[in-house]
């Protein structure tokens, strides 16, 4: 007997959906009975309900947030009575809880194969993170220290940890990476409070708010400590001087040694190149001493092989984005590549079953011809944006608000070169090249021709606008305004500049942000919103 | 097979009402509000009366 349940279930689904359609916000912006932002209590970005995406998408959306819950309650009964110190004793872990709305607000208005990426995507985000907070509350001296706490080495959050992969005892882990860089995009409330901190302090404010948060958090003790040493870096710009030595000067009063490792500015140069490999050696030739360990290439070398599959697998995710077949897309292709690249860079397997999953997906999509948000996007847009695309669901709502699919963040195109395997020194000098094009790096420092790339990668991908995020108060970016406004005039490219304070929404506010864009789509181009109850509304109180 | 049945059957009431109980906290968005309208604003007056070591 061959019973075949999928028509019966498929029509009890279909049953179902069309009963309670009326509740799905992309039927109500629709019909004109809502939208995306009417289950919103006005300004906190608390939602009322979740979204119903009909029967399927619903239980995808459902099935991810049991994963992510299940990986934070295992992160909590590892260590609870740790896990509560730590809560008690710093601002920042208050902020992690804002996590379960961070991911819902990153893929709303997402179905089908783009909600089915994105769940494997933040599944893979939130494992690494949670490991992340495992270990470094586990093992922070302050709360009492742990088994691995000597084994930990502290680094600047830019710095790649691909070479540690030649330690395999050692653990490096990104001092700010907690307090300052992924907090930020999870809650808008917390880097204002450390900024407040340093300007209290007496120094004038920073050009840029990055290095401005993370001084406060040097200020307001609260970095956790671990490791013997610190590793500082130049990166991504030379704006982070000043911070790194406020910081410098907290870790040595913890006893904590540090080192400064300076990557070449001029990226592109040979010269450059050969200086950054240099800066590499001397790296490990000090951890080597403080941590008396040996190098390991084959260690590294597997690890580097890992990198070399995902950026494999990166090259032909940005064929598949150069079509209109692709469900990876916006927020969900750059954080993900973010923490790929910054947190997990080859150390960290699992990256490269999600790569593989994701992967198969995008291929079927090119052969069914499958067109994401059903086929409503108007616009391809490149965006030049900093890390996470500051405020991070932006690309979503671009997306929901005007049909704007943000195809690729310049972050996204980090270093994607392919390192030896077998040599150690062109493995060193294929991974300075690598760990040059780093985070808000590539496309920002080192000359006009990294920045003129927007450009050349709107044009592969097939784009027909380029946004630049303009922050307001880096002088860096300043100075080419007129430049990239002219060229997008010659070049034929819709073009829009949408202003942001980085991590202080108190200058711009994510309203301000929006408010550019939607200026720009109906009054430049005179088109209307897909959702009108997205075009103005109020989340100053949100996370 | 009596027993298995029961201890099935007891299982899949287990599941059943796990389901309905993470489901409905899912939809009703319960943890975000439990979070943000209880837990954050506890938090935040511990936070704020927190004496820091500042000196650097």
């Amino acid at each position: 007997m061959n019973l075949n349940f999928e028509k019966p279930l498929n029509m009890a689904i279909g049953a179902i959906d069309k009963k309670l359609e009326r509740f799905d916000p992309l039927w109500q912006s629709e019909h004109g009975t809502g939208g995306l932002r009417s289950r919103y209590y006005d300004k906190t970005g608390i939602a009322k309900y979740r979204e119903w995406r009909g029967c399927r998408d619903t239980m995808v959306d459902y099935v991810a947030w049991l994963k992510n819950l299940g990986m934070m309650g295992m992160m909590v009964a590892k260590d609870p009575v740790r896990m509560m110190k730590g809560f008690w004793e710093y601002r920042w872990m208050g902020s992690f809880l804002g996590s379960f709305a961070f991911v819902d607000r990153l893929f709303e208005g997402y179905r089908d194969r783009e909600l089915q990426v994105s769940a494997l995507h933040s599944n893979t985000i939130v494992r690494t993170l949670c490991g992340l907070i495992g270990t470094i509350i586990g093992n922070d001296r302050r709360l009492g220290g742990g088994p691995d706490s000597d084994n930990l080495v502290g680094l600047d959050e830019t710095i790649p940890t691909l070479f540690f992969a030649g330690f395999p005892t050692l653990k490096p882990e990104p001092m700010q990476t907690l307090p300052e860089f992924v907090i930020c995009d999870v809650d808008q409330h917390i880097e204002p409070y450390y900024i407040d901190v340093a300007e209290s302090y007496g120094l004038p404010a920073d050009v840029c708010s990055r290095c401005a948060a993370e001084t406060g958090v040097t200020f307001d003790d609260a970095f956790p400590i671990f490791g013997k040493m610190v590793i500082s870096t130049n990166q991504p710009c030379n704006a982070s001087e000043a911070t790194s030595m406020f910081q410098r000067r907290r870790f040595h009063r913890e006893g904590l040694l540090d080192y400064p490792f300076a990557f070449a500015m001029q990226h592109n140069e040979a010269l450059g190149n050969k200086y950054s490999a240099q800066e590499l050696r001397n790296c490990i030739a000090e951890i080597e001493k403080v941590y008396n360990v040996k190098f390991d290439w084959t260690a590294f070398f597997e690890a580097a092989r890992r990198v070399n599959e995902q950026n494999m697998i990166e090259m032909e995710k940005w064929e598949i984005l150069a079509t209109p077949y692709s469900p990876l897309c916006g927020i969900s292709e750059t954080l993900y590549k973010l923490v790929e690249w910054a947190i997990a860079n080859g150390r960290i397997d699992y990256f490269n079953d999600t790569d593989r999953k994701v992967i198969e997906i995008m291929r079927k999509s090119v052969k069914d011809k499958y067109e994401p948000f059903q086929g409503k996007t108007r616009h391809r847009a490149f965006l030049w944006g900093p890390s996470a695309v500051y405020y991070t669901d932006f690309p979503t709502w671009t997306q929901n608000c005007w049909g704007l699919n943000i195809v690729l963040n310049m972050d996204s195109t980090m270093g994607h070169n392919i390192i030896n395997t077998e040599d150690p020194e062109q493995a060193l000098i294929d991974l300075a090249k690598f760990s040059e094009k780093g985070v808000m790096r590539h496309h920002a420092v080192g000359g006009w021709d990294n920045v003129n790339a927007v450009w050349d990668w709107a044009k592969k991908l097939n784009c027909d606008m380029v946004l630049v995020n303009d922050n307001v108060s880096c002088k860096g970016m300043n100075g080419v305004h007129a430049m990239l406004e002219e060229q997008a005039r010659d070049l034929g490219f819709y073009f829009c500049f949408v202003p942001h304070d980085l991590e202080d929404c108190r200058t711009i506010s994510r309203q301000d942000m929006r408010k550019a864009i939607s200026s720009y789509m109906n009054v430049v181009l005179g088109e209307e919103p897909l959702d009108p109850t997205l075009v103005e509304f109020d989340d100053s109180e949100a996370w | 097979m009596k027993a298995i049945f029961k201890i099935l059957g007891k299982l899949i009431g287990l599941v059943l009402v796990l389901f309905v109980a993470t489901f409905a906290l899912y939809m009703t968005n319960g943890e975000n509000k439990l979070i943000y309208y209880v837990v954050r604003p506890l938090l935040n007056k511990h936070y704020d009366s927190q004496s820091r070591n500042r000196q650097i």
